[in-house]
């Protein structure tokens, strides 16, 4: 930019620093969120990576079979198949600490009497502390801990830890520290170890692994090793290299990632409304400058350089500083984030420390800048397209705003009725990429009917504000309809703020009410008890004499006893519930939504089908009739699908079979959930302590039939966690949004304000007005965000899960939180216009009116 | 004829680095009815002399009274309803409100009086014919020429029949013959109502339509046509 233009630039900077900051802190935000998202997704998957690759430690294969585990005899093979050098079992276990307390450890159980080479990261150079080692392995409650977890609760040598098994609490001895370093890292450093034989006995694992770690020898290359111990393992049994595990997992969690994502990019369109709207009442404040420069000999070219200038400039300032707040928003984000991944994907994410990737910074930063450069676009172009005649000698035309334009209006319907009708019937297999589109005309189309929008918004508002607060409410209506320009970018970035609340409101409400319904369906049973109070941990299981005990209870009338376990289906993890049949089908009379009952539960009881979840038919394109092949640790089971039904446990999807055919295949009696319906007229309080006191000592959460649908609404709660922080940023920019708005109006508006003023508007009048302008435009922000936000919310609820996970959900409005809005933007609208309002009128009259 | 403004030793003094003196020790008495004009170079006061009969800026010394009511008697709420109600207002640059049509700029003032939308607007309408704007009625600030605007802006000044027009360089913006259109409007306007009209202007012919007249140079009156 020519170093004249530069000077005039400061000058005005100088002069409207709050304008200035205003537009900086938007760019600012929508930066924060998209950096914040981009390395939360990142340090996440990373996390879940580096947390496989450090248990592996020099392993180069692994050998698993899903959380069940597999039996203890497969070592034998894979230690006797060519090429293998070490071959070391392992137990994996979170445990749940009583003294310290409320801690979760996770126990490695190793053969401690080997060498331990694999895991030589821990160990080496003498500082596995193991005052005697034949202690260790001879005493069962021998354990290890990390020096950082020993540090942490001053533990010694010696000294004693308190952990909930399967039969209840027991005592443990320090009998040795390690590094805090490869698996000792992880977990915060909350990681133990001790004898496999101890571990398997202590957590129920008895006759089974959870993996094995298998290095190869020199001669024999890993995909060689890898193939050959293929051919002699059962198909359930999978084989892989470590950092395939940790792909797994990161397919698992992709759909909160494609949340996440969404968000990012709608904080930076709210981003682009506010930089717009900067822009927009910096050419208002400049049009005599400008027609200045251009008489003096600028030439538009000149013009739009120095707006496009000072777009890039504040995009980079806007961006370094997103980024130092978008470290700040990802280190809470992914706290959040790792607390619903471990929840609900059973993931283990590694303590892997939080760091600047450098190259996300750079593409937020380009990003920024391009989003200034796109937003200041259309103001630079009408600035440098000024006449400088009328700039410079007719004030009044500085105000010209376009009108309603017919052809905008139509394009505006035709996009919102093309995006709805794409929702509402286009193929739903497609990709999300493409029907990400859906959502993009919608939006566009509500962002074009803006101008409409206002213009029906201030004729119904006109008479109400004109009714409630008088002449005031109606030119204060009337001056916000009469500058759709500064209105519209504000109400833009109010209606996208909000349809992404309404949106997510309306998506998780209905997440809910379908959850709610298939419980109901699904989940006929009176109590329900489950091993964790987590949907996805894999430790603490029943025993199935515990489960007899409560079938016996006398109040009990059906029993039945299910375990959760997971397979590959086509590449991916779907979740595999064994039932007691004949039970389910009696607690839960109306279970199908497809297929015929009484064959189906004779085909499920006998062990001669499977029920599937309708999510799992439409992602693997499964019909009734076909059958499907399941590979277990003890080989392949292939059976017909016999029902279908709505069940939201997996986002992959859900395999039902009956309990003796699982326990045959694999080999697997535990129980996760005992489901007992009780005698008519049982005291329901009564009979739960009942059932405490009959399992009393093992880990076991007691619900009702409602309270167990409360917790599962729980657990969606703590699933949309994020969501319900990005609802707050989003609200946040939007008020932002707003705050620009009103302090920019009432600097823009000074001289009309004087002028109001002069003719003989008192103070209150003016201050009230500026309030009620602020009002106005939140309500039409409100509107038309309820309405984008339903809209948005249908595409939700028809095709981001339906293709995520295949889920069909009816679309349930959000009351609660569309009433809740009504005060909260109208509060935001109150106290973003309260300072402006305050200023305007204060005003100096004779200083306003000759302001330009 | 009954003295409506008065200035007893008024003195306006800006506290920049030089202090400039924009009105001078000023004594003025001007009476209901009259027509006066006040000429002087750029920057001898005649527009501060103006801001200061409105209320619109105080005096750093000396009193400005309306209808013999000292001004710094009054409050902000006084002084705005004495602008609102006893003062018209016509400046140089039209001061209209663009967003507003002709009709709403002029029926302004009364709906901030609280008077209903079609009351205010009939008067509006009234007032615009007079001034020969009955077919310009919807149209916005930026849609009329600059005589239009003048013409909107004194319409305004009129909508409470004030009993003072303060008219600061009203044809300033214009051409000699539109400005010519507006003092012969002004003259028929003052001629109908018996307003008091207070002209500033730099146009000697305009000024010549006043009974008295007042040369100013850096803030004080240096002559008079008395």
């Amino acid at each position: 930019m020519n170093s004249g233009l530069k000077l005039v630039t400061l000058r005005q900077w100088s002069r409207h620093k709050l304008r200035l900051s205003l537009t900086v802190l938007g760019i600012a935000l929508g930066v924060a969120v998209f950096f914040a998202v981009r390395t939360t997704n990142r340090t996440l998957v990373d996390s879940l990576n580096s947390t496989i690759e450090k248990l592996a430690g020099k392993a180069t294969l692994q050998i698993a079979a899903g959380d069940e585990g597999f039996p203890v005899d497969v070592l034998k093979t894979v230690r006797a198949t060519h090429g293998v050098e070490l071959a070391e079992p392992v137990t994996e276990t979170i445990a749940n600490t009583v003294e310290p307390a409320n801690e979760k450890l996770l126990i490695l159980g190793l053969d401690v009497g080997s060498d331990l080479k694999l895991y030589s990261d821990l160990f080496e150079e003498g500082d596995m502390a193991i005052k005697n080692p034949l202690a260790f392995t001879s005493r069962a409650d021998s354990i290890a801990v990390t020096r950082k977890f020993a540090d942490r609760f001053s533990l010694k040598d010696g000294d004693t830890l308190r952990l909930q098994t399967l039969t209840g609490e027991k005592t443990f001895t320090v009998r040795g520290v390690f590094r805090s370093e490869g698996s000792g890292e992880i977990f915060d450093g909350n990681v133990a170890v001790m004898d496999i034989a101890a571990a398997q006995s202590a957590f129920g694992k008895t006759g089974k692994l959870d993996r094995i770690d298998v290095m190869n020898s020199a001669d024999v290359p890993t995909d060689e090793l890898a193939a050959g111990l293929r051919s002699q393992l059962p198909a359930g049994i999978k084989v892989v290299r470590p950092n395939l595990r940790g792909q797994a997992l990161e397919n698992a969690v992709s759909s909160m990632h494609f949340g996440l994502t969404i968000m990012s990019f709608l904080a930076l369109t709210i981003c682009i409304f506010i930089i717009f709207n900067s822009f927009s009442i910096s050419l208002n404040q400049r049009w005599k400058e400008i027609g200045i420069l251009r008489a003096i000999g600028v030439d538009r070219g000149g013009i739009m350089r120095m707006f496009l200038t000072e777009a890039v400039v504040l995009g980079v300032i806007g961006s370094l500083l997103g980024i130092a707040g978008g470290v700040g928003l990802a280190r809470v984000a992914i706290i959040v984030v790792s607390r619903v991944t471990a929840t609900f994907y059973g993931a283990i994410t590694s303590g892997k420390a939080f760091s600047i990737d450098y190259v996300f910074a750079l593409e937020a930063v380009g990003i920024g800048i391009a989003t200034s450069i796109l937003a200041a676009w259309l103001p630079a172009r009408a600035a440098s397209h000024l006449r400088p005649v009328l700039a410079l000698t007719n004030i009044e035309t500085r105000q010209k705003e376009y009108g309603l334009n017919k052809i905008r209006i139509i394009i505006g319907v035709g996009f919102v009725i093309a995006g709805l009708l794409l929702v509402r019937y286009s193929r739903a297999g497609i990709g999300m990429n493409i029907q990400m589109f859906y959502f993009v005309f919608v939006q566009f189309g509500m962002i074009l009917l803006l101008p409409m929008f206002i213009r029906l918004g201030s004729k119904v508002l006109r008479p109400v504000l004109g009714k409630l607060f008088g002449i005031e409410g109606i030119i204060a209506v009337e001056t916000m309809a009469a500058a759709p320009r500064r209105t519209v970018s504000t109400v833009g970035a109010l209606m996208i703020g909000l349809s992404f609340v309404i949106a997510h409101a309306g998506f998780i409400q209905s997440q809910k009410a379908a959850l709610d319904h298939s419980l109901d369906k699904t989940l006929g049973a009176d109590f329900v008890l489950s091993s964790s109070n987590q949907l996805n941990a894999r430790t603490y299981h029943f025993s199935e004499a515990t489960a007899e005990r409560l079938a016996a209870l006398p109040e009990a009338t059906a029993t039945d006893v299910i375990s959760v376990s997971a397979v590959e289906l086509g590449g991916e993890e779907i979740s595999l519930m064994s039932h007691k049949m004949d039970a389910y089908f009696t607690m839960s009379p109306d279970l199908l939504d497809y297929g015929d009952p009484a064959p189906a539960r004779a085909a499920a009881v006998h062990g001669e089908g499977a029920l599937i979840s309708n999510n799992l038919s439409f992602r693997a394109n499964l019909k009734l009739g076909d059958r499907i092949r399941i590979d277990s640790p003890t080989g392949t089971l292939e059976l017909p699908i016999v029902g279908m039904f709505d069940y939201f446990r997996s986002e992959k999807g859900t395999i039902f079979i009956d309990r003796e055919l699982y326990k045959k295949y694999w080999n697997d009696s535990r129980v996760d959930y005992v489901f007992l319906n009780v005698k008519p007229g049982t005291d329901r309080g009564v009979f739960k302590q009942k059932i405490q006191d009959t399992i009393v000592g093992e880990q076991a959460f007691v619900y009702t039939h409602e309270e167990f649908k409360a917790w599962a609404s729980r657990l969606i709660d703590q699933f949309f966690a994020l969501t319900y922080l990005q609802m707050v940023i989003a609200i946040l920019v939007a008020a932002i949004g707003l705050v620009n708005t009103m302090v920019i109006s009432v600097s823009e508006r000074r001289r009309e304000l004087g002028i109001f003023r002069a003719i003989g508007g008192l103070r209150r009048q003016v201050a009230k007005m500026v309030m009620l302008e602020a009002v106005a435009i939140g309500l039409i922000g409100l509107f038309t965000g309820v309405i984008t936000g339903l809209f948005s919310a249908y595409f939700l609820v028809n095709t981001a899960a339906k293709v995520v996970a295949g889920f069909t959900i009816n679309l349930v409005f959000p009351y609660s939180i569309t009433l809740m809005s009504i005060p909260l933007v109208l509060a935001v609208a109150a106290l973003s216009a309260f300072f402006p309002a305050f200023n305007a009128a204060r005003i100096r009259i004779a200083e306003a009116i000759g302001y330009e | 004829m009954d003295r409506i403004i008065r200035f007893a030793g008024v003195t306006k003094r800006y506290e920049t680095e030089d202090r400039v003196v924009a009105i001078d020790s000023v004594d003025l008495e001007i009476s209901r009815g009259e027509r006066v004009a006040i000429m002087g170079p750029s920057g001898s006061g005649k527009s501060t002399l103006l801001n200061l009969i409105s209320g619109l800026d105080e005096p750093t010394s000396g009193t400005v009274f309306f209808e013999d009511r000292a001004l710094s008697e009054m409050n902000d709420n006084e002084l705005t309803l004495m602008r609102r109600k006893k003062i018209g207002l016509i400046f140089q640059t039209f001061n209209l409100l663009p967003t507003l049509t002709a009709t709403e700029n002029v029926s302004l003032p009364l709906r901030l009086d609280g008077m209903r939308r079609r009351t205010a607007n009939a008067r509006a309408v009234e007032l615009l014919t007079r001034v020969g704007l009955n077919e310009r009625l919807t149209h916005r600030p930026d849609e009329l020429s600059g005589g239009e605007r003048q013409r909107i802006a004194i319409a305004r000044s009129l909508v409470f029949n004030p009993p003072v027009l303060l008219a600061d360089e009203p044809t300033g913006n214009l051409d000699s013959h539109t400005g010519a259109d507006i003092i012969e409007l002004l003259d028929k306007l003052h001629d109908e109502f018996q307003t008091t009209v207070v002209l500033v202007t730099h146009n000697s012919s305009a000024a010549e339509h006043c009974e008295r007249r007042f040369t100013m140079l850096d803030g004080k009156i240096v002559s008079s046509n008395e």
